[in-house]
């Protein structure tokens, strides 16, 4: 019953494929099958979502004014490029599986520090050194007492954050260092460039950095490899406790740096700001195993988690809501991206 | 010394009924079916992978059986549904040889745990009330422990036996239930194993019903009133305890006559003068293992056996530094070694080969090259930067010479089936050509067809040089592997078999004999 063209078309292909040299099979098949479809949808659902909020606050008659504007591009993302800093500082430890919940708090003290000996006419430079020195002596100590000592890096890093707010508050009086801060890092802090604040290049530098790190380098492998089997990681030979403990000194360091932009983009040495960045920024680390390289804790996923962030926090101030619903947001996304980040590693680890 | 209620029609505690269990290319159990009397120690032996841990698990509910009832106080269970929760309602007390107590807390909270606590209208626990109660079982069982006392201070018969009172604490009549023991005395030192045998023997003088399983036969010939014995998933035979010695009892495990034991092999002597051996191994000792002495020369493959406690696992675990020894030597091409850590083990040029998976060997979520390159990823940097490419070409290479199949080099491992997990696990260390290889159980949960490419990547590798060291508790895959094999007892290797001797029944009667070995 087949018609005859149909027939001479295949006798047609039937002598091609004879004379043909036996073609190498394609390593995937050139149409994405469902499963390929799924890994797409779910590695850029975070970012889908972002797109739709914005959209979203842009044409709600009650942000449409002020959300799609440059001020207020201008203004979300500057005020973010501190958290995503503070967030990625979260992260690193985070891939080899240990918490640091000092990281705000490291920022806050670095903040104060470096806010305090600018106000005393410390060059830059030596201001800059002092922050990132800071969070590593945080870091160490952290690493320190988490691989020596043995004690749960959450209640290490918890304990270790109250002691650190402790000594801002002893340090400051509770009073904000607002003199003598140079004009050059206000500027710095305030300024744009080709329409984004400084602040903004400046974080994704560092996310450029840590992704080099943790994706294209032996240590940053090191560092996944730690936290996917700690016990294999150490039958194949790693240092367990020295990657552990440099994941925090990265941290510190980070978190430490993140202290300076944050004198710059504020202006002043705050003692109340940094344990407030703490719970955002492991929010946006943990998210980030739902976002771009699903299953895994990735640099580019917490970037995308904290743009979600911003945007729904900035799109629901706009609206003019109360600030308790942004509570209620970032209480949910830590919630969410705990949760995400379980089911993602149980499908990744236990799908065979 | 038998208490055995002789009359025959003695009703079964616990009757077992055609039990069958099948497992992917083998059947553990094949019509297991076998009576347990009130009253009697009934002792539960055969080989490794005879089926009595299977059947153990099946009837202590954390495994389904294909088919078979179990018959308990009148009442027949469909052992293909059965549960743990069932299990205790029907009487049947397991106490396993690990992780039977809580050795920080006391005694009076050990044995209130089997059984919840007793409140009082706030809530709070009646602790005068659960002393009384506790000291009354501790009386009971002869148990010589206050309640307040610490577990973990407790001399480790004793810990044993409060196991053993905790299982049996709420029974109003003493013979009610079946009492199961899977290696009780296995952690204990030898002075300590009597005391625990003589309150079994206490136990069942008051009726209760005792199924016990050892693989030392002479606690076996010394407690139980009668003993069943399996072979390959099916009971040989049950015999009373009464015209049975050990050689019977041995002839009955590995299936055949025993020879005298005069004939225990020779240790073979390899002839390598020319070379200095990849591993001498002296006075080893650290954890179960206590002085071991070993010789392995580049090329060959050497097979170590031993039944569970043996310290066959703790002596690959020593050899590669994931823990310390005690004493003893270790020397590799004629050099000294200290193995603080895997790390000094690696640089040595030692690999392992952990007995699990999944615990000790993957990275489940990193993809099949990153698992490839372990610890090793900084071979494929250049000026500080992973180069990938290269890293994959070589995972694609692996993959091939070690026959890994996989949709690619970057999917992640716990895609892959377990003989090919298994297969990435051995090539992460094989493609390094080490000088001695370390295998704790190479084809544990892996399919049958993934087992022979496994063992045939394993020959390769020795005729290329490495000396292999391989534990198994699969006599059949010592025997197919390796040129010689070890006969692990205590702590020393107690024995050794090759060439012609090299048997499955000659290692299983070798490792039941004490007299051969010692």
């Amino acid at each position: 019953m087949t018609p005859p063209s149909a027939s001479a078309e295949r006798a047609r292909l039937d002598e091609r494929a004879a004379v043909a040299p036996p073609a190498r099979r394609p390593r995937r098949p050139r149409r994405p099958d469902a499963a390929a479809l799924l890994h797409v949808a779910e590695a850029y659902a975070l970012l889908g979502l972002t797109i739709a909020l914005i959209v979203l606050f842009s044409v709600l008659p009650a942000t449409s004014d002020t959300f799609p504007t440059t001020a207020n591009l201008q203004a979300t993302l500057g005020n973010q490029s501190v958290l995503a800093i503070v967030a990625l500082a979260a992260l690193v430890p985070l891939v080899a599986q240990s918490y640091d919940f000092s990281v705000g708090a490291t920022m806050g003290l670095a903040s104060i520090f470096a806010a305090t000996v600018l106000s005393g006419g410390t060059p830059l430079a030596l201001a800059l050194a002092l922050a990132i020195g800071i969070g590593l002596v945080v870091g160490v100590v952290n690493g320190l007492l988490v691989t020596r000592a043995g004690v749960s890096s959450v209640v290490v890093t918890l304990g270790t954050a109250t002691i650190l707010q402790g000594i801002v508050s002893w340090k400051t009086g509770g009073q904000s260092i607002v003199d003598g801060i140079p004009t050059s890092l206000t500027d710095f802090g305030s300024g744009n460039a080709l329409g984004l604040p400084y602040a903004v290049y400046v974080a994704l530098a560092v996310a450029c950095a840590v992704h080099w790190l943790l994706r294209h380098t032996p240590y940053g492998r090191y560092v996944h490899a730690l936290g996917s089997n700690a016990n294999a990681a150490r039958l194949v030979g790693l240092d367990v406790r020295r990657l552990t403990l440099s994941t925090f000194v990265i941290a510190g360091a980070l978190a430490g740096g993140a202290g300076l932009l944050q004198v710059a983009r504020s202006g002043a040495g705050n003692p109340q700001v940094g344990p407030g960045f703490t719970l955002p920024a492991i929010a946006a680390a943990f998210l980030s195993v739902a976002a771009v390289k699903p299953g895994r804790f990735n640099v580019w996923g917490a970037i995308v988690a904290i743009l979600f962030l911003a945007t729904l926090n900035s799109g629901l101030n706009l609206a003019g809501v109360d600030s308790y619903v942004n509570d209620f947001a970032n209480g949910i996304a830590l919630i969410a991206g705990v949760a995400l980040a379980g089911a993602f590693g149980r499908r990744r680890a236990g799908s065979a | 010394m038998s208490s055995l209620p002789a009359e025959p029609s003695s009703v079964p505690a616990l009757r077992v009924r055609e039990v069958r269990k099948d497992f992917p290319g083998t059947r553990a159990l094949d019509g297991v079916s076998l009576d347990v009397l009130p009253g009697e120690v009934h002792a539960l032996v055969g080989g490794n992978g005879c089926g009595k841990s299977t059947l153990m698990k099946i009837l202590a509910g954390v495994q389904p059986a294909d088919a078979g009832s179990a018959e308990i106080g009148g009442a027949v269970h469909d052992l293909r549904h059965f549960s743990a929760a069932l299990a205790r309602r029907c009487g049947l007390h397991f106490v396993h040889q690990q992780s039977s107590v809580f050795p920080d807390m006391t005694v009076a909270e050990n044995l209130a745990i089997g059984r919840g606590y007793e409140t009082g209208p706030l809530g709070a626990i009646r602790w005068a009330r659960l002393r009384r109660r506790v000291a009354a079982v501790l009386e009971r069982f002869e148990i010589a422990a206050r309640p307040d006392d610490r577990v973990d201070r407790l001399r480790p018969a004793t810990q044993t036996m409060v196991a053993i009172a905790r299982a049996l604490q709420d029974q109003e009549v003493a013979h009610e239930g079946v009492l199961a023991l899977d290696e009780p005395t296995a952690s204990l030192p030898p002075d300590e194993v009597a005391t625990v045998l003589d309150a079994l023997r206490r136990c069942a003088a008051r009726g209760q019903a005792i199924v016990f399983i050892s693989h030392r036969l002479d606690e076996v010939l010394g407690v139980a009133d009668r003993i069943t014995v399996l072979r390959d998933g099916r009971v040989v035979a049950t015999v009373a305890r009464d015209g049975l010695d050990h050689d019977g009892l041995v002839e009955l495990i590995v299936g055949r006559r025993v020879e005298p034991l005069a004939a225990a092999a020779p240790a073979a002597v390899r002839e390598a003068a020319d070379a200095a051996p990849a591993l001498e191994v002296a006075g080893l000792a650290g954890g179960a293992v206590r002085g071991a002495d070993l010789t392995l020369h580049a090329g060959e493959v050497v097979g170590v056996a031993g039944l569970n406690g043996s310290g066959r696992s703790t002596l690959l675990r020593l050899l590669f530094g994931e823990q310390q020894a005690r004493e003893g030597s270790v020397r590799a091409g004629g050099r000294a070694l200290a193995l603080a850590r895997p790390r000094d083990a690696i640089d040595a040029g030692f690999a392992y080969v952990p007995e699990d998976r999944a615990v000790a060997g993957l990275f489940p979520e990193l993809s099949v090259a990153e698992n490839l390159s372990g610890g090793f990823a900084g071979d494929y940097a250049r000026h500080g930067r992973l180069v990938h490419r290269l890293e994959r070409a070589d995972a694609r290479a692996a993959m091939e010479r070690f026959l890994i199949r996989a949709a690619s080099p970057e999917v992640a491992i716990s895609t892959l089936s377990g003989g090919n997990q298994q297969k990435v696990v051995l090539a992460r260390w094989l493609r390094r050509r080490p000088h001695v290889l370390l295998l704790d159980e190479p084809s544990h949960g892996v399919d049958v067809g993934a087992r022979a490419e496994i063992a045939g990547l394993i020959r390769a590798a020795a005729e290329e040089g490495t000396a292999v060291l391989a534990v198994s508790s699969d006599f059949e895959e010592l025997v197919a592997l390796c040129d010689r094999v070890l006969l692990m007892r205590e702590g020393r290797i107690a024995g050794e078999v090759a060439g012609a001797q090299l048997t499955v029944e000659r290692i299983d009667h070798l490792l039941h004999s004490e007299a051969a070995l010692s």
